[in-house]
């Protein structure tokens, strides 16, 4: 059975009928083709499949689509523009925070919303924030890097903003 | 540019999810595959019938046995080393999640409806799935009559005779074990074992394939791309050059992705069906697919008072479960690495695969040393307790050195192994009144529940030996490059070391090199991205083919410079006429002006050696690699929690390509390591099915997990331009590591893998009685 449900994803706002008994997963790749977030368990646990849903860190294999509805959905492919990536993708790159890169989009999505929340994480509140997104080749060393430099950048993007406004 | 860490040349498409993997991949007219599969261990397949299947609408295919056999042409027999799989089950099912039939339809709704609608009779027969059960006499045998070998692995593995479950036998032979142990002063024996363990990586194994024209085109997610093509042109009747594999990036592979897995059932289903199929395993059937083999290893050590090491008898069984895969060579390989980085003059080890009812073991990322290191190295620890030696100088004394001879009777040459051990012990700050039996009580820790402990533990690891890889590069008329090469990128980054070695050898500036993925059709031969082969082997066969390829431009110039080749310098993308700098070409001219077209420089880079069928004696390795690690954990008494405080991996690595992505390797082998050495467990019921097969229930380490504090070393040396592997090194000896920490803080000796809390706690009684 199909319904017909509005969803907002990166920004965009439209209708779409949806299975009733379809994931916000299998809809973001088979409507969307957004191919960013990935089955890694199917059971909400190992984090591949991450997608913010009104600023948090959303499972979204096991968010059926209709419970989305008009909620705000941001995927990996939302976080920057062509050209110009976002300051915690670019802290991903220089220190190498992935190996496969597949269990990447949902980290660097969740470190989004750590440093929102927190931008002055320490390390032990970095390594409990992203306990639920897994990395089996092990990066976790290289991402906990990332993390720590995104922070001091953003928080210096944010000191540069503020001085330039007052 | 060889040595200079930059992050992966596709870092951008990774960091922003664009980068295709197989999961990916999607056609015109593509259906979607289902497996049905066994619901019991071992059983007679008495009728299957998918008629039903068949009619309902929207199910564009149902594979069943009746596909098969010489009414159809095709035998639907694979395997490796022993043609023991079939594409769905014919006569018998032999685990617990055996394919039986498989459908392809225009959804997954339709496609799971259809598998309901197979209809399976099964007789149950009696099943076996321990390795020591499995080898008693009237076990019920798995295989019989005993499966076709297949011919190229008749000198790397033994046949045997049918009417057992004994798949394969690696025997090694030096000087006389028993004369060995009547000299030694003491003999210790014990038994080490290790469970089966998967490798999750987290994309899970993908195939989508396509029959048109005569033609088999799969994308798939394996690490061997020719490996594959040849078993697929088999099954198929078809030649190489009709079957075409192309692999993306893939999500993690670790070993999984290695022999045939998803490529026969969805190929067939595309034929059948005469549309494009994919499948895409869900987790759960990924740990019914393939898993580390669980061993039982009984290993036997004679030793002098003054901790000289005399002999070493070992019985190790590799369950291979229900299928052989590569089960043999992993058994072979992890029992030629039985005496460990160590001199031993006698040694005899018997090392076998066996056949038992459970989910089928293959390679994973150490590919047997990981079961072996785990019994030496606990064995180590064990000795120089109880002979109240210091382990790090009985382990000194024994150490190979350059000239020594291993076991396999090769003369090593560049050993490393003092100075690893100096690295991994300073780094945990080992010091002699570190040793247990001068320090009953552990280390006190800031709680005085817990008590701290150190461990080390050393590895020696071959690479597979002899292999075979072939690069070919296509310079175009503008003087870019194409590396043409079938190594697989699986997150080890692959692709950026090839670029930097191959803009290395040509003197090109990397924004002018680009690195092919595998396609059969278009890339040469490589034998497989594994064995931490990829570096070394792709890396020798780019050299080659720069060699060639600069052999070419030097000829052309001379021409069209009219000078003789040995006037020529090549040098930053041109070549130059000696003392007149004026007098030159760039690559991209000499391309054009020589009206070649482009330029395509070969080269072929391959290892020689291998090990006698009788004595495994011979070359076993075209180099060793080595590594150590220090450890250092805390120990809660009142709850048996392990807490690994430090890691500190050091491995050999050459010359390094790529200092971040060769830290990463060895990162990610220590926590890998460590879930194994800590919880990752495969659990049966008693029935042969698995009870954990989710990542709910099976962990693997999280970020809260890992240890607080790892800082791996790549030991180089000034002016070696070898390049060694790194992918693997340092995976086998975590476990022993911890667990000699774990010993070292509070006297529990676990032998059987992983260390639990529980297990601690069931044994700390008894040592503080």
């Amino acid at each position: 059975m199909k319904q017909i449900i509005k969803l907002k994803i990166n920004g965009a706002e439209e209708d779409k009928a949806v299975h009733t008994h379809h994931t916000l997963l299998d809809v973001l790749r088979a409507e969307y083709k957004l191919f960013g977030a990935r089955e890694g368990c199917g059971i909400g646990m190992c984090g591949a499949c991450t997608v913010l849903i009104d600023g948090k860190p959303t499972s979204s294999c096991i968010l059926l689509a209709a419970l989305a509805e008009g909620r705000e959905i941001v995927t990996i492919e939302g976080l920057s523009e062509p050209g110009k990536l976002h300051p915690i993708q670019q802290a991903f790159i220089d220190h190498n925070a992935f190996q496969c890169s597949y269990c990447t989009p949902g980290f660097i999505l969740s470190t989004k919303t750590l440093l929102a929340e927190n931008p002055s994480p320490t390390v032990e509140q970095i390594r409990h924030y992203l306990a639920g997104n897994l990395c089996r080749c092990g990066s976790y060393y290289k991402i906990q890097d990332a993390v720590l430099d995104a922070a001091a950048r953003l928080r210096g993007e944010m000191a540069g903003t503020a001085s330039e406004t007052s | 540019m060889i040595g200079q860490t930059l992050p992966m040349l596709d870092a951008e498409e990774r960091v922003t999810g664009r980068i295709s993997y197989a999961l990916n991949v999607e056609l015109p007219g593509m259906l979607v595959g289902k497996i049905l599969r066994s619901p019991v261990p071992h059983a007679r397949v008495v009728h299957v019938d998918g008629t039903q299947a068949e009619r309902l609408p929207g199910v564009g295919a149902v594979l069943t046995r009746g596909d098969f056999g010489s009414q159809t042409g095709y035998r639907g027999k694979y395997g490796r080393i022993f043609r023991d799989q079939s594409v769905v089950a014919f006569d018998k099912v032999r685990f617990v999640g055996d394919p039986v039939a498989a459908v392809a339809a225009v959804n997954e709704d339709v496609a799971e409806e259809a598998l309901s609608l197979i209809d399976v009779d099964y007789e149950e027969l009696p099943a076996v799935f321990d390795e020591a059960a499995a080898l008693k006499p009237g076990a019920p045998l798995v295989h019989d009559p005993r499966p076709e070998q297949q011919p190229i692995f008749s000198k790397l593995i033994q046949d045997l005779p049918s009417g057992s479950n004994m798949c394969s036998h690696f025997k090694l032979r030096r000087g006389d074990v028993e004369d060995g142990f009547r000299q030694a002063d003491f003999v210790f024996e014990d038994v080490f074992h290790s469970p089966p363990a998967q490798h999750v990586p987290l994309e899970p194994h993908v195939t989508v394939a396509q029959f048109f024209h005569s033609k088999l085109t799969l994308w798939t997610s394996t690490q061997m791309p020719h490996a594959v093509r040849a078993q697929m042109a088999e099954l198929f009747n078809l030649p190489l050059a009709r079957v075409r594999v192309i692999v993306e990036t893939l999500g993690g592979g670790f070993g999984s992705k290695g022999s045939l897995r998803l490529e026969p059932i969805t190929a067939f289903l595309a034929l059948k069906a005469n549309r494009p199929v994919k499948i895409v395993l869900s987790r759960e059937e990924e740990f019914v697919t393939v898993c580390k083999h669980p061993a039982t290893i009984r290993i036997k050590t004679g030793v002098m008072k003054d901790g000289t090491l005399m002999a070493r008898e070992v019985a190790a069984n590799f369950n291979t479960g229900a299928y052989s895969d590569i089960g043999p060579v992993v058994a072979r390989n992890g029992g030629s690495a039985m005496s460990g980085p160590y001199k031993i003059p006698h040694v005899h080890i018997d090392s076998c695969a066996v056949w038992t009812n459970v989910v089928p073991a293959g390679a994973l990322r150490g590919f047997g040393v990981p079961q072996a290191a785990w019994a030496y190295e606990t064995q180590m620890d064990r000795i120089a307790e109880d002979l109240r030696l210091d382990p790090v100088e009985f382990r000194r004394k024994n150490l190979l050195r350059d000239d020594d001879l291993f076991a396999t009777g090769e003369k090593v040459a560049d050993m490393h192994y003092d100075e690893l051990l100096e690295r991994a012990t300073a780094a945990v700050n080992w010091s002699r009144n570190d040793a247990r039996w001068l320090n009953q009580n552990g280390a006190p820790a800031r709680q005085s529940k817990s008590r701290r402990g150190k461990g080390l533990a050393l590895v020696i690891k071959a690479t597979i030996t002899p292999s075979t890889s072939v690069a070919a590069l296509k310079l175009n008329e503008d003087g870019s490059l194409n590396v043409l090469t079938s190594s697989v990128e699986l997150g080890q980054g692959a692709k950026t070391v090839l670029a930097q070695i191959a803009a290395q050898a040509m003197q090109s500036p990397l924004a002018h090199v680009s690195v092919s993925n595998p396609d059969t059709d278009l890339t040469p031969y490589d034998q497989q991205t594994s064995s931490s082969r990829t570096t070394y082997s792709m890396g020798g066969a780019i050299g080659k083919a720069a060699a060639d390829l600069k052999r070419q431009l030097s000829e052309y110039a001379a021409e069209l410079l009219e000078v003789s080749v040995a006037d020529l310098l090549l040098e930053e993308g041109r070549v130059t006429v000696r003392g007149s700098p004026s007098r030159s070409l760039t690559y991209g001219e000499i391309a054009l002006r020589s009206n070649q077209g482009n330029l395509i420089g070969r080269g072929a880079f391959s290892t020689h050696g291998g090990l006698d069928l009788e004595t495994g004696q011979g070359i076993g390795s075209v180099h060793w690699h080595q590594g150590a690690i220090g450890c250092e954990v805390e120990v809660d008494v009142e709850t048996g929690k392990i807490k690994v405080l430090q890691l500190a991996p050091v491995v050999f690595a050459g010359r390094v390509v790529n200092p971040r992505l060769c830290e990463l390797q060895l990162e990610g082998c220590a926590v890998f390591g460590f879930g194994q050495a800590l919880f990752e467990e495969m659990t049966y019921g008693d029935h042969g099915q698995l009870v954990n097969p989710n990542l709910g229930d099976y962990n693997i380490p999280s970020f809260e997990d890992i240890p607080w504090k790892l800082n791996p070393i790549a030991l180089e040396h000034d002016g070696t331009e070898d390049l060694h592997g790194v992918g693997e090194t340092l995976l086998p000896p975590v476990m022993a590591a911890i667990g000699n920490a774990v010993y070292n803080a509070v006297g529990v000796r676990i032998h059987d893998l992983p260390l639990t809390a529980e297990k601690v706690l069931r044994e700390l009684p008894r040592v503080s009685a």
